[in-house]
């Protein structure tokens, strides 16, 4: 047992420097938060941190350089001599530091009775903001609103739609010392309730808060005090001002007669009275320190002696390490290890330095075997602060012949969630402020999202936070990208082609897919626009499906089936209740049974856009839903103010009959979902017709489906076709890339009906114009041309036709429609007023040939011509057709071609 | 302020332990808000090109909107703007229209991201965006104002560094335009310094960079095959040439650049100039020219670095410029792609000693393209290494203490790439921020948004080796205290 005195091994340049003296800004600060006790809570304990730092940190510089560290039973070396020094550095430090100060509320009258002011202000540095709303008179619930303008002070800014936030300015209060101060004006007749605000500091986005909330300031009296009003409590008069700065103000009642009795709330206008209040607030800050490491080696002993100096105040504790080459493996040495040692993990030491005499500072020494080549470590000073080195750990080399310049090394931690401070090393001040902000409280949601998002992938927030948020912020993400990239898409020159070839090369023809079925469905639509007036379609349709079996139809996509405010069905209110015009529950599922017995799939029209309510809510609009899925305006989309949802803004276009639905809310979601899984089952639906899914995004779509997982799904993107001075556009693709989008952030779950088509069908036949069916590519005009397999072709549904006739095909050439679509790729659909009528033969006939020939919705065409008035293709070298008065005759190929349909300006040859 | 707040969410984070009674916080690291790695590099991303169309209106406003909340919600920290010479002061020397450019910058501010803005005095073919027409005009009759192959070809794209200090735009030498142009950007912006914006830099050249236009038609793809040409045949430079020439005694060295030079598609070490072994360059004549043609590239890069520095220095914004990253024959001997850039680095000199210091004298940042190549897939004919540039311009820069931001070069991330840059941005290079290019159709398209996304996550949640996690439960609960406040969430 011998004691080793070790000699000085510093000569510490920046000893009197950044470790020992405090920061301007802090002295600052400190000293100015020394005469102030008028804490509002009068709870001296919560100024807790502050005084023992700041006594830590007024020790006088350690004279002697003389230190002595005694080393007890295990640690034992003789120095001598011999000694021979090889590495000495001293590293600044950042460490966390807490400082007081006070935030000050000021209430005074300004010009007259109605006019106040309220001045909040804060005297510790920083750039302060004010974050306030304010609640208006008959506000139901707490929830912040904005300010009106006028009481919002220049430089405010607002904060999403409920809070403002404003700087405060800097200004000289007594003393010289300054203060920063916001003042808010404002009008007892402004039918505000309460101001409510926090203040937050942008340099290292930290809130100070009142007890645990928001400040908040009554204007009218409240029935109940939640505790964190400030100000004056009812009934006990004038608070006086604390220094006498601010005359008493006296109490001035409010003239009573201006609001009254508004909702269910009974209130006064409150007596406004002034007064001067200060709350106590601790802002943590940087101070700098230092870590001295020195290295000798003995040579008697053949050990390395690696001695650590510190000012840092409290507990220090040493976790370090040992590398035995310039490796990142950190291994712990054979024993004996210095005093108030433990071992952390198998993977590290922990030693408590020793305090030096004085109380100031830490210091210890390490022995350590020769062969070692790098003494790692960082520092501990309680469970949440950390100091390492520029963000690595310290890298102090064991021989003369490392580079000590390297200061690398990865970070060893435990908690990867630790406060960590780096050392200002080859870095600028700015990097530490940083870090900083990295563990500063912050108030965006934003910043709460993004957390969430970084986040993701790591195990610790995954037990407490909620996936489910997560994944919510991810499709928010996801969609906005959805929505950016439509639109950046649509202005340059398209990369479909990609696509289609994707899309084609990912998808053998045999998959199912919800967004092609088999790849060779024909559809019918089973109903028109008058179909609800016998009240009982479903039982009629019963009688016709195996008519339309042997036709050739494999999908038949029925009415709305659910209790609607319009006869039609497309205003549907209760979900739940599938009794319509068309008939009751039990006949639809008689029918669908019926279809499935002749082999044809059944398609349920959902609308999901918006829902009809069934009562009004307390202002007497129409927005609160009944049946089972009882909704209320949570589930309304926000930007229509005709029903004054309190949901997100639409995802999509507005429709503005009925209050739109907002998919955005998740258990509007689960709601939605529920009930199609409710229909699949119950009913018996194979999938989907989807209305008017402009409305809302795509990939609610998406959801809906891979959470019902329908044979075929189609949506109605409807929206208007380019004209240019009232004459069709030739080149439709900006149309038919909004309905490519649309398919596009349904991840291509669904296909869409091809408006585009119908539109150049139109022009085309209408005006003898048949180049049009033939773009700038040689590709059909339309959807078809792009991604044909989720291109659901048709000339005619209930609202373009029927009795609305909203967009009525060429009369007398709708076969010659039929004749494009139904020998065309994509997924034809043809309607039921057709197929009962003078055309049917000639509808059978062409049924007949596409499946005869087996053509499909990803079938290949190649148009022979596009000429005034003929258009002619080819379809998977098995079929050849032609629309148009003009004349085309395949023979002259080099394959044999029988007619094998043939009317007014069509014909179709099938090879043989 | 009850517990329910707007968020659409639904984040609400409530408080275990209502223990602060007084209005006291600390910022202490919660978990929760963790945003950064300790040695986080900030990650901004560039708007498009044309964001503010010629006429001064924001182009596809809509999409930039929606984009930039996008990104916010991804974490990323800042954009990136470009600010046209061509739209900016397209109206006359001295009339300045930044409506477009302000109402942009607004909507970054609103969306709470930082913004860099570029400063670009040059032109750019894709999208097309042309030098003011009131410069084009006088460019038109006095075509030795740009630069000029030995062929007597102009490059029309920016102004020869040749003139920098002749008054050849209408009285007044394009440096006065350009720090005028500094000036009123600042005066017109000055709400958003050091808020908002947090950065500029400063155009230098040809596309941006600090180097002569050497490759004439870079191919689409960013491959070339030759060397590029020298560019110093314009009336100024050559007869700068001269009078240097003559200064040093060696008159005859001034008539004329090297009459060895391969062309631009031919094979550099082919063809006497820059031949590996002998060639001319590493003759007096060759170090004399190259010399002369580097420093006149360093000293312009002086002149405006300066300008800008000075003009900006009362702000709290940094300034930074673009160097090249000519990784082309970096593994030759000779280094003719950086020669002809204006970089006189060659196996026998360090060029880039010369570079960093005026950025360090100036204050400026190095922002350095090309963090996403690699050299596994590069061309072997063209001897390239964009890795072993990358390191050594970064360690020049780190010897004159000039901050490093990096930038891709090109456009089409695949996961490689994103691996590429995470390894260049997480490695020793200390670069503090990285500038991806860039926002468009592409960017959000779903062949790469994906993993971009992944990127971001990644980028700032590095890989943490599994000893490092902490344990199970002992500290969940531990840092629950710190969740006393709640939180009014804007």
């Amino acid at each position: 047992m011998s004691t080793a005195v070790i000699s000085p091994l510093f000569r510490h340049p920046h000893r009197y420097g950044g470790g020992h003296r405090p920061t301007p800004k802090f002295h600052l600060n400190s000293r100015k938060a020394r005469p102030f006790y008028l804490n509002y809570t009068q709870s001296s304990r919560l100024m807790f941190n502050g005084a023992c730092s700041l006594s830590s940190r007024h020790f006088k510089p350690a004279k002697t350089l003389c230190l002595r560290a005694s080393s007890t039973d295990i640690a034992v070396v003789e120095t001598s001599e011999s000694s021979d020094v090889f590495f000495r550095e001293t590293f600044q430090l950042k460490r966390p530091e807490k400082v007081e100060g006070k935030i000050t509320i000021r209430l005074e009258s300004g010009k007259d009775a109605e006019n106040w002011q309220l001045t909040v202000g804060c005297n510790l540095l920083g750039k302060w903001i004010l974050h306030w709303g304010v609640n208006y008179i008959g506000d139901v619930g707490s929830e912040w609103d904005q300010p009106p303008p006028f009481m919002r002070p220049p430089g405010s800014v607002p904060i999403k739609d409920y809070a403002i936030e404003t700087p405060l300015e800097k200004s000289l209060a007594s003393e010289g010392e300054s203060i920063y101060e916001v003042k808010v004006d404002f009008n007892t007749n402004s039918s505000i309730a309460a101001i409510n605000f926090v203040l937050k500091d942008e340099e290292t986005g930290s809130w100070y808060q009142h007890k645990g909330r928001d400040f908040k300031l009554p204007l009218i009296d409240y029935l109940q005090d939640d505790g964190n009003i400030v100000g004056p409590k009812k009934g006990l008069g004038i608070w006086p001002g604390s220094l006498g700065q601010i005359s008493n103000t006296l109490l001035k009642p409010e003239a009573a007669n201006s609001k009254e009795d508004i909702g269910e709330l009974s209130f006064q206008k409150r007596g406004l009275q002034g007064f001067y209040e200060e709350q106590a607030v601790v802002k943590e800050t940087l101070v700098d320190n230092s870590v001295s490491v020195s290295v000798r080696h003995c040579l008697e002993t053949a050990k390395n002696l690696l001695y650590i100096e510190t000012d840092l105040p409290g507990d220090v504790i040493v976790h370090w390490g040992i590398c035995k080459d310039e490796g990142k493996t950190w291994e712990i040495p054979s024993k004996p290890y210095p005093p108030e040692t433990s071992i952390f993990k198998d993977k590290a030491l922990r030693t408590l330095l020793q305090r030096k005499d004085g109380g100031h500072g830490s210091l210890g020494s390490f022995i350590l075997d020769e062969g070692f080549v790098v003494f790692v470590f960082v520092l501990k000073l309680n469970e949440n602060t950390w100091l390492n080195c520029h963000g690595n750990d310290f890298y102090i080399p064991l021989s003369s012949f490392s580079d000590p310049a390297i200061h690398s090394g990865q970070t060893h931690s435990e908690d990867e969630g630790q406060h960590k401070e780096s050392s200002p090393l080859g870095i600028s001040g700015n990097a530490s402020e940083e870090n900083q902000e990295v563990s500063a409280y912050t108030d965006d949601i934003i910043n709460e999202i993004r957390s969430l998002v970084t986040d993701i992938s790591s195990e610790k927030s995954r037990k407490t936070k909620s996936k489910k948020a997560q994944e919510s912020i991810l499709q928010e993400i996801e969609k906005l990208a959805a929505e950016a990239y439509s639109i950046f898409r649509s202005s340059i020159p398209t990369f479909i082609e990609t696509d289609l070839a994707k899309d084609e090369a990912l998808e053998p023809p045999v998959k199912i897919s919800s967004g092609t079925g088999s790849g060779f469905e024909i559809l019918c639509q089973g109903f028109n626009w008058e179909s609800h007036k016998s009240g009982k379609w479903y039982m009629e349709l019963h009688e016709k499906a195996s008519k339309l079996a042997s036709l050739g139809f494999t999908v038949i996509w029925l009415p709305p089936p659910t209790d609607s405010v319009s006869p039609e069905g497309y205003m549907p209110r209760d979900l739940f209740n599938l009794n319509s015009r068309y008939g009751n529950i039990d006949e639809l599922k008689a029918l669908v049974k019926e279809f499935h017995k002749v082999g044809i799939r059944v398609l349920g029209d959902v609308v999901l856009n918006h829902r009809c309510a069934q009562s009004k809510n307390q202002n007497g609009i129409w927005n609160i839903f009944g049946g089972r899925l009882n909704w209320d305006d949570r589930a309304v989309v926000a930007d229509d103010p005709h029903f004054q949802g309190r949901g997100n803004k639409s995802s999509g276009d507005n429709f503005h009959a009925a209050p739109n639905i907002d998919h955005s809310q998740e258990f509007v979601r689960r709601d939605i979902k529920e009930w199609l899984q409710w229909l699949r089952e119950e009913i018996g639906y194979d999938g989907w017709r989807l209305d008017f899914v402009r409305g809302f995004w795509g990939g609610y779509v998406k959801d809906y489906l891979e959470a019902t997982e329908p044979h075929f799904a189609v949506g109605e993107y409807w929206d208007s076709l380019s004209y240019t001075y009232g004459e069709m556009d030739h080149n439709q693709d900006a149309h038919r890339q909004r309905i490519i989008d649309w398919i596009n952030a349904t991840n291509g779950t669904a296909g869409a009906f091809d408006v585009t088509t119908k539109g150049i069908l139109h022009s085309a036949l209408e005006r003898c114009e048949y180049w049009r069916l033939s773009d700038e590519k040689g590709k059909p005009p339309g959807v078809v041309g792009w991604w044909p397999s989720r291109a659901v072709t048709f000339i005619e549904n209930h609202d373009t036709g029927s009795t609305q006739g909203h967009w009525r095909f060429p009369g007398g050439k709708e076969i010659q429609g039929y004749a494009y679509i139904l020998t065309h790729p994509g997924t034809p659909s043809v309607f039921h007023d057709h197929i009962f009528s003078k055309y049917q033969s000639e509808i059978s006939t062409l049924l007949s040939i596409r499946n005869r020939n087996k053509i499909n919705c990803r079938s290949t065409v190649k148009i022979v011509k596009a000429e005034r008035d003929v258009y002619a293709a080819m379809i998977d070298e098995k079929l050849a057709m032609k629309i148009g008065p003009g004349h085309y005759d395949p023979s002259n190929g080099s394959r044999n071609w029988s007619l094998a349909a043939e009317g007014r300006d069509y014909k179709v040859w099938e090879a043989s | 302020m009850a517990w329910h707040t707007k968020s659409s969410f639904g984040v609400t984070l409530k408080a275990s332990n209502i223990r602060a009674e007084a209005a006291v916080i600390s910022e202490k690291a919660s978990k929760f808000t963790r945003t950064r790695p300790i040695d986080g590099v900030k990650l901004y991303v560039g708007l498009p090109l044309d964001t503010v169309s010629d006429s001064g209106t924001i182009n596809h406003a809509r999409a930039i909107s929606v984009g930039l909340k996008a990104l916010k919600l991804l974490g990323v920290d800042g954009v990136e703007l470009p600010v046209w010479w061509g739209i900016a002061e397209k109206q006359g020397m001295g009339k300045y229209d930044w409506t477009g450019y302000l109402a942009l910058v607004e909507m970054v501010r609103k969306m709470g991201l930082k913004l860099h803005v570029s400063l670009c005095f040059h032109a750019s073919k894709e999208p097309k965006i042309r030098l003011p027409e009131w410069v084009s005009r006088i460019g038109k009759s006095r075509p030795d104002i740009y630069f000029t192959d030995l062929s007597g070809q102009p490059y029309k794209d920016c102004l020869s560094i040749g003139v920098d200090d002749l008054p050849v735009l209408d009285g007044k030498t394009p440096i006065e335009v350009y720090n005028e142009f500094y000036k009123s950007f600042k005066s017109s912006f000055s709400a958003f310094m050091g808020s908002t914006i947090t950065g500029i830099s400063i155009g230098l050249g040809p596309d941006g960079e600090l180097r002569y236009p050497s490759h004439r038609q870079l191919a689409k793809d960013g491959s070339q095959r030759g060397a590029g040409e020298f560019q110093c045949y314009d009336k100024n430079m050559l007869s700068n040439l001269k009078q240097h020439a003559e200064k040093l005694g060696n008159p005859l060295w001034g008539l004329g650049g090297p009459h060895d030079t391969p062309g631009y598609d031919q094979s550099p070490i082919s063809n006497g100039f820059f031949t590996e072994h002998g060639g001319s360059w590493e003759t007096p004549y060759g170090d004399f020219f190259l010399s002369w043609y580097s420093s006149q590239l360093v000293s312009h890069g002086d002149r405006v670095l300066s300008l800008a520095a000075e003009t900006f220095k009362d702000v709290s914004i940094s300034v930074s410029g673009r160097v090249p990253l000519m990784h082309l024959w970096y593994r030759t001997r000779s280094h003719p792609s950086e020669l002809t850039a204006g970089i006189y680095n060659t196996v026998n000199r360090d060029g880039y000693e010369a570079i960093a210091e005026i950025f360090s004298r100036n204050s400026c940042n190095i922002i350095l393209p090309g963090m996403d190549l690699s050299d596994d897939h590069q061309p072997n004919e063209s001897r390239p290494s964009p890795e072993l540039l990358l390191a050594h311009i970064t360690s020049s820069c780190r010897k004159h203490g000039v901050g490093v931001s990096g930038q891709n070069l090109l456009v089409s991330g695949g996961p490689k790439v994103f691996e590429q840059i995470k390894k260049n941005l997480l490695n020793e290079n200390a670069i503090d921020l990285f500038t991806y290019q860039r926002m468009g159709a592409y960017f959000f398209s779903p062949e790469h948004f994906p993993s971009f996304t992944k990127f971001v996550r990644s980028l700032k949640q590095p890989n943490l080796r599994s000893d490092d996690l902490p344990l199970k439960d002992e500290e969940t609960a531990d840092s629950l205290p710190d969740m006393n406040l709640h939180r009014q969430v804007a």
